[in-house]
């Protein structure tokens, strides 16, 4: 198989408008990438064409050489996808069993009953994200970070190989963003789970450096953070970039 | 009396049912406006049945053809929403086109018979004080085909509700599963609309979801089927109380049920 997620020439409309412009990438397995752009830069666009959610006009991408459009159940299994906490109904009362529990059960057919060895299962993937014995609290009422490593669980019991991320540290306190950014890590270097994500911020994940892809519609510059994130840069990805004699604001995150 | 005692709240039992087994599904996939469109396109379906049957002087039977024009209406609003337009557009479209059939089809069974918007009507508000083996068939029937089908996919319609990226992510395909829902809904209300009478079945069909969400923590099956079970007898028994038709007390028990809650909420 081979050990990349390659971006062809992607080129996605909605309405007549561009989202996505002509944009190409490949990243070498083992990666830990994070997308960065503004608000509208394509970025959730980005992650769902690469899960085959969303259909492009043009492009090619291939997941570890499969082909998205073509193998897309396969992808599916290959992929754990964490949506935007904010895009799910808190109306639905749902257990933590219950959401991390579909992550196992969709690859069944219905009825899709929790069996005892599926809660194990559950039991497991909650312990690697550090939320022992948290399988009968509601969803709803967990804090931020819970919910999001109750997303990152519901991803990981499918045994994935490449996570995608959708904004995991928006709404967060700093110290929550950094835990989530540790057990990220954690699990990249741990479990060989590739990681894309994305951030309109990479300060919690720092320490680690990961790989920036700056992105606008088009892509401005795939490389280290320290490269990458240089005013010259930014300027052309962010057209509010505002210099300060401390560093520089991009929108309302500073970088 | 007694054999009518037991056919009326057999009826109101299996009614229950079916609202139960639809409800809390309309009511946490946020479907409420989606209700809309489906009562209206019965009333635009039942007014096209009777000037059908006029016309071409045919003997067809009413629920059938408000049956079709929903689950075609509610499939439209399904494609509507998949083409990117928002829900609420995509209902306020297609109740736009049944209230057109209703006007039109209405208008001109009148020029033809005197009788059939009289006809018309007592399918909309439910007239009927009398409960039929017929009605009863005709439930057991639905509920044969809508209980089992409910329950087997409860999980995806609910997972579908609490996160559609997520879900589709996963794998489930969202679109088989809301035509099969709509469908489901669609025949659920069709049926019910032909014994309590559209109007009603427009206020009772969300009633039970509305109160699972304000007291049930866990989205409980049985405190749905419990609260529409309820809420059907009780509406039979207060209509032959006060002497209404059976739609009239469903509809009552309703209003007081979500006043109820309403006021339950402001005090705690």
């Amino acid at each position: 198989m081979v050990n990349e997620l390659l971006v062809e020439n992607l080129t996605v409309l909605y309405d007549g408008l561009t989202a996505l412009e002509n944009v190409s990438f490949t990243l070498d397995s083992p990666f830990f990438t994070v997308v960065m752009g503004p608000n509208g830069a394509g970025k959730t666009t980005l992650l769902k064409t690469i899960l085959g959610l969303v259909k492009p006009a043009s492009g090619n991408i291939r997941v570890y050489g499969l082909n998205v459009f073509k193998e897309n159940k396969k992808i599916k299994h290959l992929a754990g996808y964490i949506p935007q906490v904010i895009n799910i109904n808190l109306h639905i009362p749902m257990t933590v069993k219950e959401v991390v529990g579909m992550g196992a059960l969709s690859k069944t057919f219905p009825p899709r009953i929790l069996d005892k060895k599926t809660e194990e299962e559950v039991e497991r993937t909650l312990r690697l994200v550090e939320l022992e014995n948290y399988s009968e609290k509601e969803f709803k009422t967990l804090s931020g970070g819970e919910r999001q490593r109750v997303l990152i669980a519901r991803a990981l019991i499918k045994k994935p190989r490449l996570l995608l991320l959708d904004e995991p540290f928006s709404m967060l306190d700093f110290d929550i963003k950094c835990d989530i950014a540790n057990l990220l890590v954690k699990l990249h270097r741990e479990m060989n789970v590739d990681v894309l994500l994305v951030a309109h911020e990479i300060s919690p994940c720092i320490s680690f450096e990961p790989e920036v892809i700056l992105l606008n519609k088009k892509v401005y510059a795939v490389g280290r953070a320290a490269d990458v994130l240089r005013l010259d840069i930014l300027r052309k990805a962010y057209p509010g970039v505002t210099e300060l004699p401390q560093g520089f604001i991009i929108g309302e995150d500073h970088a | 009396m007694l054999e009518f005692f037991i056919l009326s709240y057999s009826v109101a039992s299996l009614s229950g049912l079916l609202v139960g087994s639809v409800s809390n599904i309309l009511s946490t996939s946020r479907s409420i406006t989606f209700g809309l469109t489906m009562l209206h396109a019965i009333l635009g379906g039942s007014l096209l049945g009777v000037y059908l049957n006029l016309i071409f002087n045919l003997d067809l039977p009413i629920p059938l053809i408000s049956t079709l024009v929903a689950i075609c209406l509610s499939i439209m609003v399904g494609e509507l929403v998949e083409k990117g337009f928002s829900e609420d557009m995509s209902i306020a479209f297609t109740v736009s086109i049944a209230t057109t059939m209703t006007i039109v089809f209405g208008y001109l069974s009148s020029q033809i018979s005197s009788i059939a918007l009289a006809r018309a009507w007592s399918y909309i508000a439910g007239t009927s004080a009398i409960s039929t083996f017929q009605d009863l068939l005709k439930l057991a029937i639905t509920l044969f085909i809508v209980l089992p089908i409910t329950h087997l996919f409860f999980r995806e319609f609910k997972y579908i509700a609490f996160d559609e990226d997520g879900s589709k992510a996963l794998g489930l395909n969202i679109r088989v599963y809301r035509y099969m829902f709509y469908s489901l809904a669609a025949i659920s209300a069709s049926v019910l609309s032909s014994t309590i009478g559209v109007l009603a079945t427009h206020v009772v069909l969300s009633v039970p979801g509305f109160l699972i969400l304000k007291f049930s923590k866990r989205l409980s099956i049985a405190f749905t089927y419990l609260s529409s079970v309820s809420i059907m007898i009780l509406g039979y028994y207060l209509a032959s109380l006060l002497s209404i038709p059976p739609s009239g007390g469903v509809g009552l028990v309703s209003i007081i049920a979500v006043l109820g809650v309403v006021v339950y909420g402001r005090r705690y």
